[in-house]
C-alpha cells in the first residue's frame, strides 16, 4: 500500500459536505485552530493515492457525521477511533521510513484531532 | 553417461519437492484462510445477536458466546500452521475482545443504536478484509 510523496487533493466540488456545515456551526473560538487543522489535513487524507488513508478519512467523516446527527455517542465514536488506530499502526509500521511522518499525519494525527473537534460538535 | 543420469535424476527429484512443497504451502493457506473466513462469520453473527436495538440484554447468554469466540480464537490460534498468521490472529482476537467489552457496555444499559451495530460490523470485515492482505 504506497503512500503518495506529493499532496493529491481532490478538486473542490463547491458543495459543502455534511460535516463542513456541522464543522461551520461550531462556534467556540478556543477550537477554531484545531477545526482548521482538521479540516486542511482530512482534505489531504481523502484525496491520498493510499487507499487505506483514504478509507480511514472518510469512516472518520462519517462517523463524526454519526455522532453530530446522535445516531452514536462519543462512547461509540472513540471506541471506532481506537479501532481505526489499531489498524493503522500496522499499515504505518510498513510504509518506507521516509513516508512514515507523512502516513502518521494523514492517519493517527487526524483522528487525534478529531477527538477534540467531536467534542465541540456535540 | 551415468554421471548425467544421476544429475538429471537429483535435479527431477528437487523440482519435484519444490512443486510438491509449494502446494502444501497453497493448501495450508488455503485452510488458514477459511478460518478466519469462520471466526469473520462467528464474530458479525455475534454482533447481530447481541447489537439489536430494544433487546434485552442477556448477560449469560451473552457471557456464553463470549466463552465460545475465545475458544474458537485460541483454537485457531494454537492450529496456525503459518507463523507469520499467528499475530494476525492475535491481532483478531484483540478486536473481539474490544467488539465484547464495547456491546457488552452498551448493550447492558440498553444503548445500542442500528448505526452503532452497521459500524461494528463494517469494522470487523474491514479487519477482516485486511487480515487476508485484501
Amino acid at each position: 500500500m504506497p503512500l503518495a510523496g506529493k499532496k493529491k487533493r481532490k478538486k473542490p466540488s463547491g458543495k459543502k459536505s455534511e460535516l463542513d456545515s456541522a464543522l461551520g456551526q461550531i462556534s467556540d473560538e478556543s477550537v477554531a485552530a484545531t477545526k482548521e487543522e482538521f479540516q486542511d489535513l482530512l482534505s489531504q487524507a481523502k484525496g491520498d493515492t493510499s487507499e487505506l488513508v483514504r478509507q480511514n478519512a472518510e469512516e472518520l467523516e462519517r462517523r463524526l457525521v454519526l455522532l453530530k446527527k446522535r445516531k452514536i455517542d462519543k462512547e461509540d465514536f472513540d471506541f471506532f477511533v481506537e479501532n481505526q488506530k489499531r489498524d493503522l499502526r500496522v499499515f504505518i509500521d510498513s510504509q518506507p521510513a521516509q513516508q512514515q511522518e507523512r502516513a502518521e499525519k494523514l492517519t493517527l494525527r487526524v483522528l487525534e484531532i478529531a477527538a477534540k473537534v467531536a467534542i465541540a460538535l456535540i | 553417461m551415468n554421471s548425467t543420469l544421476v544429475s538429471r535424476n537429483v535435479f527431477l527429484c528437487v523440482v519435484a519437492l519444490f512443486i510438491a512443497s509449494c502446494g502444501t504451502a497453497t493448501f495450508t493457506k488455503t485452510g488458514s484462510d477459511a478460518t478466519i473466513e469462520s471466526l469473520r462469520n462467528f464474530e458479525l453473527a455475534f454482533i447481530d445477536e447481541f447489537a439489536v436495538p430494544g433487546k434485552k440484554f442477556n448477560a449469560a447468554a451473552f457471557n456464553g458466546k463470549v466463552n465460545e469466540g475465545n475458544a474458537k480464537f485460541q483454537q485457531a490460534i494454537a492450529d496456525e500452521k503459518f507463523t507469520a498468521r499467528r499475530p494476525v490472529l492475535v491481532n483478531l482476537k484483540g478486536q473481539f475482545d474490544a467488539d465484547a467489552a464495547h456491546l457488552q457496555s452498551k448493550a447492558s444499559r440498553g444503548k445500542i443504536t442500528p448505526a452503532l451495530a452497521t459500524e461494528m460490523k463494517n469494522d470487523i470485515n474491514k479487519t477482516y478484509d485486511h487480515a487476508l492482505g485484501r
